[in-house]
Order: structure tokens, then C-alpha cells, then sequence
């Protein structure tokens, strides 16, 4: 019962942000350019055409109704259609959401997998050469352009050495689809040699898009570990004697990483905005190179309904993290 | 004052980061005099077009022949001023919006605050690009975009910084000596929370950076022959794995002076900010 009020209480701000992304998102299609019709008519659209668009999109009607009608048509799931594909641009997102969140998912785990431990060891070790080399090199990880680096591992590792495929998901066409998710469709058919060849592809783009990733991690685990080293249950079990490895094992991780845990929502930001670069150079076909794509195709409708779906990941990942974050803290449901 | 500027100096790492600053800022404002080419940003010379760093040309040059070291230098100016115009807008919008929503109590302050949430709530480069492919590739465009999506940073910092520091005793003070909202705002508040808005700059420059090239990268930003590095990097592409130099220093460019902001923040947080002083005690 208390957790299905936590729930509904951070459920109760998620509509209303919702219904403001639309707002922004309908600023920035509707009210900045100074003739959408001409803009959604394209570039060499007759006068004609632009006064039958104008009446077709409803552009003649006052601000207000164009809002609703907006929220409407994007509730049944109508974001308009492609100008590049053709198809509706919700059909042509989806069909690439697959590609995109088995990287970001895939990046997840190797970053907290890295991230983590090394955290905990620059807690341990503070102020060693360990610390100082990890400080520098998480501030360097979270400034580095990640369009850069991707180029530079392609140059060194697909281009010099050849040892990694320089773009694309797999050789050729991809494993039978049953959910998108190559990995585990090639699993699904128990095909290990697609299996493998998929896993050698997100070397490189995973490698790319864990580096500001790892970095925030580490930087968190490291701050939670400091905190609760400091805190008085520490002292007080110091001074019952517990051996060191017992207090930080048994004591101070499973309190310093609920902090982590609720990084994650920002970390699935950056993988997001990652994403959109990172696809784009190693042409993986997710809803980042899409983005890219629809950009230097000027696919207006294909931008906004990009902007409204990663904005929507976003706030729905914060949410899961919010109520996640609520059920691991008894003092949340208490 | 001095106090702090005493413990940053100790602070080896915050120093490296402004040293790495200076060295950006320095090439942005000597740009003419340093750069063996300065006509290299429009002239182009075909003839030694892609040619390997040497003693002429220092750091090679890029497919149309010009030198990219000299563009690179043009290039920091495009940079910092995106990144510090954009910047200011953002802090001119911002810190108003958290002062008043804090200041005050009620639905205003609930709706200003809630709206801001909205933006924070869209990865940053997403809207950046929503908005810069609506307006179209220009260095203002890229600017505005930036602005509009940064300005919440510091209106969320702003406002809970005043709502904290309205409970102090000098604000009480001040208000009940017959000050008005403004002045308290402005002469009082305004200054105590002064350290809190400088680190949270600072560190915001490095993301505005990188996001700014980002929109140069994806071609959103500065048209060509504007040697943008993030278009610069794009550019060289073609010409992988051959010329690797034309996309090596660029981006090692953008590295440099993301990371000295990126340090510098670190490190006036840990000297300004009374909150984490206790967790750098042992530093």
C-alpha cells in the first residue's frame, strides 16, 4: 500500500512534464519558424502548395487550438510522416529504438561494471597516485568530444589494425527479428556465429559511449563511498574492532551505492545524447543516426519526433529511477 | 578573497586547468599574430592540399590546402565566444528566475520552477538540436539554442540557494530594517550565493563546449568556411585513415579546453563550496 502511494506520488508530476516537452517541442515546430507551412512544405514549395499545407496542418486556426490539436494527433500516435522515407515518422522510430537501447543497455552494464570498483578504490586509496590518476582521467573522459574518440578508435583499431569492424551491426543482414535486439535474437535462434559477430561490432561503440559513462560513475561511487566512510557508523564499528574489508564490504557499499543506483537515470541521458553522435559515425541503425540522418535531410517532422521520444526515454527512466530509488530507502516508504 | 585564491593556487590539478584555459584563451585573442597562415581561414591552396604536418605547414593542412594549425587558432575565437556568450544569456535568464521563484513562495514560483524542470528534463543535445535545425546553421543560432537550453542549470541552482538562504539571519535582518525585496535579493542574497553560481559557470562552460561542437559536428553549426572545429572533424572523415591529422587536433583542441574548465570547476568547488569543504577535508 505505502509503495503504490509512493508510486502515484511520483507518477503525479510526470503528466504535466510530459504535456510541457509537447509545449516546447510544439514551440520550437509551430511558433519559432516564421511560416511552418512553407518549412513543412519544403524547400522549393509553390505558393499554392504552401496555402493547401497552411489549411492542412491547421496553421490557420489560433495558437491554442493548434496546441490541442497537436497533443491530440501525438496521442494517437501521429508525429506526421517522414519526408526523407515517406513512412509515418512514429513507425520509422520505433523500428530503430531496438539497435539504440541494446547499445545504451549493453553500455550500462560495462560502465558500471568498470565504473564501480574502480570508485570504491579511489574512495579507499584517497589522495594515493590511484586517486589522482583516476581524478584526471574521469575529468578527461568527461570532456572528451565523443564524435572524436569515436573516429580515433575506428582510425587505430577498425583502419590500422583491423581488428574491429569499422561500422553497421553486423555482416550483412541481421539475425531473424523477433524482439530487435540482435544479441538476444541470435541467442533466441541459438546462433552463435551472428551472436559473436554482434557482440565484436559493439566493442567499438560501447568503448565510445562508456567513457563519459564510467566516468560519472566513478565519480559518484567515489563521492558515496567518502560520505559514508565519514559517517558515524563507521566510527563506531571502527571502534568495536570490525576488521576494515568487513565494515567497507558488509556496511559502506550497500549504503554508497543507492547513490549510484539513482545516477543511472543521468547516466541513460548521456548515453542518449551519446547515441546520437556516436550512431552517426559508426552508422549504427539506431534512433541516433536517424536524428542525424533526418538532419542533413532538413526531415523536419522526423527531428521533433525524435526530440519527443528521447525526451519521453528520458523522463520515463528518471521516473523508474525515482520509484526504484524510493523502494531500496526504507526511509522513502516508511 | 585571497584565502581562496591562496588554497586554489596550492590545488596542482585546478592550476593545470587554468593553465590550459589561459593557453586557449591566449590563441583565441593572438590568433593573428601566432598563426603562420592568418588567410588560411577563407584562401585555400589545393595544390598541397592534404599534406602531413611539417615545418611549413605545422600541423598539415585539410582538403582544400589550407593550414589547419592556423584555423585551429581562428577557431578558439568561434568557440569561446559561442561558448561564453551563450553562457552569459543563460546566467542573464537563469539566476533572475531562481532569485525571484525563491524569493517568493507560491504559484508563480511553483510554475517557474516546474518549467524549468521541463527543460532539464530533455538530454541537453537533444534540444540543441531541435532548436539549432529549426533556426538554421549560424554562430547566433547555435548561441540561442545553447542559451535556451542551459538557462535552467542556474535557475534550479539559484532557487534553492535562496530558498535556503532566506531562513539566514542576515536576510531577516535586512528585511526587517525595511529593505526592499529587490535590494535583498540583489545586495543581499545575490552575494552569498555568489560561489555557488561561479563554480556551476565555470563547469557549465566545458558542457557548453562540447555541445557546441557537437552542433558543429552534426553540421548545425557555423556555415563553412568558418573553421569551427566540430566541422572540422566532420570534414576530415572522408579522408580517414590517411589524414589523421586533420581530425587529431581539432578534437585534441576541444579536449584541452573542456578539461581546464572542467578542472578549474572541480577545484574552485572544492575551495567555495562550504557544503563539500567537509568531504575535502583530507585533501
Amino acid at each position: 500500500m505505502r509503495i503504490l502511494v509512493l508510486v502515484v506520488n511520483r507518477m503525479v508530476w510526470f503528466i504535466p512534464t510530459l504535456l510541457g516537452l509537447l509545449a516546447i517541442v510544439f514551440f520550437i515546430s509551430h511558433v519559432i519558424p516564421a511560416d511552418p507551412a512553407a518549412f513543412a512544405a519544403g524547400e522549393n514549395a509553390s505558393a499554392a502548395t504552401i496555402a493547401e499545407m497552411r489549411q492542412r496542418l491547421g496553421l490557420d486556426q489560433p495558437m491554442h487550438i493548434q496546441f490541442l490539436r497537436y497533443v491530440m494527433s501525438i496521442f494517437t500516435g501521429d508525429m506526421g510522416n517522414s519526408i526523407y522515407t515517406g513512412r509515418p515518422v512514429v513507425e520509422d522510430l520505433l523500428s530503430r529504438l531496438p539497435a539504440t537501447l541494446e547499445l545504451t543497455l549493453v553500455t550500462v552494464v560495462v560502465s558500471t561494471l568498470v565504473g564501480v570498483p574502480l570508485g570504491v578504490i579511489a574512495a579507499l586509496r584517497r589522495n594515493s597516485w590511484v586517486d589522482h590518476a583516476l581524478r584526471l582521467i574521469t575529468i578527461a573522459g568527461l570532456a572528451i568530444a565523443s564524435f572524436w574518440f569515436a573516429i580515433l578508435l575506428q582510425l587505430l583499431f577498425s583502419m590500422r589494425l583491423g581488428w574491429t569492424p569499422l561500422t553497421g551491426r553486423v555482416e550483412g543482414w541481421g539475425p531473424e527479428p523477433i524482439t530487435g535486439f540482435y544479441l538476444i535474437d541470435s541467442l533466441i535462434n541459438q546462433d552463435m556465429t551472428t551472436l559473436v559477430d554482434a557482440l565484436h561490432h559493439l566493442v567499438l561503440p560501447v568503448a565510445t559511449l562508456a567513457v563519459p559513462a564510467a566516468a560519472t560513475i566513478v565519480r559518484f561511487t567515489r563521492a558515496g563511498v567518502l560520505n559514508a566512510l565519514e559517517s558515524s557508523y563507521v566510527l563506531y564499528e571502527t571502534a568495536m574492532g570490525y576488521p576494515r574489508w568487513q565494515i567497507v564490504w558488509k556496511y559502506v557499499l550497500r549504503n554508497a551505492l543507492i547513490g549510484t543506483v539513482t545516477q543511472i537515470g543521468l547516466i541513460f541521458g548521456i548515453l542518449l545524447a551519446g547515441a546520437v553522435v556516436v550512431e552517426a559515425v559508426f552508422d549504427w541503425p539506431g534512433l541516433g543516426m536517424f536524428a542525424v540522418n533526418s538532419i542533413l535531410n532538413s526531415d523536419y517532422n522526423a527531428v521533433m519526433g525524435f526530440t519527443l521520444i528521447a525526451g519521453t526515454m528520458f523522463i520515463v527512466v528518471n521516473l523508474l529511477v525515482d520509484i526504484l530509488q524510493g523502494l531500496i530507502d526504507p526511509r522513502e516508504t516508511r | 578573497m585571497w584565502r581562496v585564491l591562496r588554497k586554489l593556487a596550492e590545488d596542482r590539478a585546478s592550476m593545470l586547468g587554468l593553465c590550459m584555459i589561459l593557453l586557449v584563451v591566449l590563441a583565441a585573442i593572438l590568433a593573428p599574430i601566432l598563426a603562420t597562415h592568418p588567410g588560411d581561414v577563407n584562401q585555400f591552396h589545393t595544390a598541397i592540399r592534404l599534406s602531413p604536418p611539417n615545418a611549413e605547414n605545422w600541423l598539415g593542412t585539410d582538403r582544400m590546402g589550407s593550414d589547419i594549425y592556423s584555423r585551429l587558432l581562428f577557431g578558439a575565437r568561434i568557440t569561446l565566444t559561442i561558448a561564453v556568450v551563450a553562457i552569459l544569456v543563460a546566467v542573464l535568464i537563469g539566476v533572475p528566475i531562481g532569485l525571484i521563484a525563491g524569493y517568493y513562495e507560491g504559484l508563480g514560483s511553483d510554475i517557474l520552477m516546474r518549467g524549468s524542470d521541463v527543460f532539464l528534463a530533455v538530454p541537453q543535445i537533444v534540444l540543441a538540436i531541435a532548436i539549432a535545425q529549426t533556426l538554421g546553421p549560424s554562430i547566433e543560432n547555435v548561441i540561442l539554442a545553447l542559451s535556451v537550453t542551459y538557462w535552467p542549470f542556474w535557475a534550479r541552482l539559484v532557487y534553492a540557494e535562496t530558498r535556503s538562504c532566506k531562513n539566514e539571519t542576515f536576510v531577516e535582518a535586512a528585511i526587517a530594517l525595511g529593505c526592499s525585496p529587490w535590494r535583498v535579493m540583489v545586495l543581499h542574497i545575490l552575494p552569498s550565493i555568489s560561489s555557488s553560481i561561479i563554480v556551476r559557470t565555470t563547469i557549465g562552460m566545458g558542457g557548453t563546449i562540447l555541445t557546441a561542437a557537437t552542433l558543429g559536428f552534426l553540421g548545425l553549426g557555423p556555415p563553412p568556411p568558418t573553421p569551427e572545429w566540430g566541422r572540422t572533424i566532420a570534414e576530415s572523415r572522408e579522408f580517414l585513415p590517411m589524414a589523421w591529422w586533420y581530425a587529431a587536433f581539432p578534437g585534441l583542441a576541444i579536449l584541452v579546453v573542456v578539461m581546464g574548465f572542467n578542472l578549474l570547476g572541480d577545484g574552485l568547488r572544492d575551495v567555495l563550496d562550504p557544503r563539500l569543504r567537509r568531504a575535502a577535508r583530507g585533501r
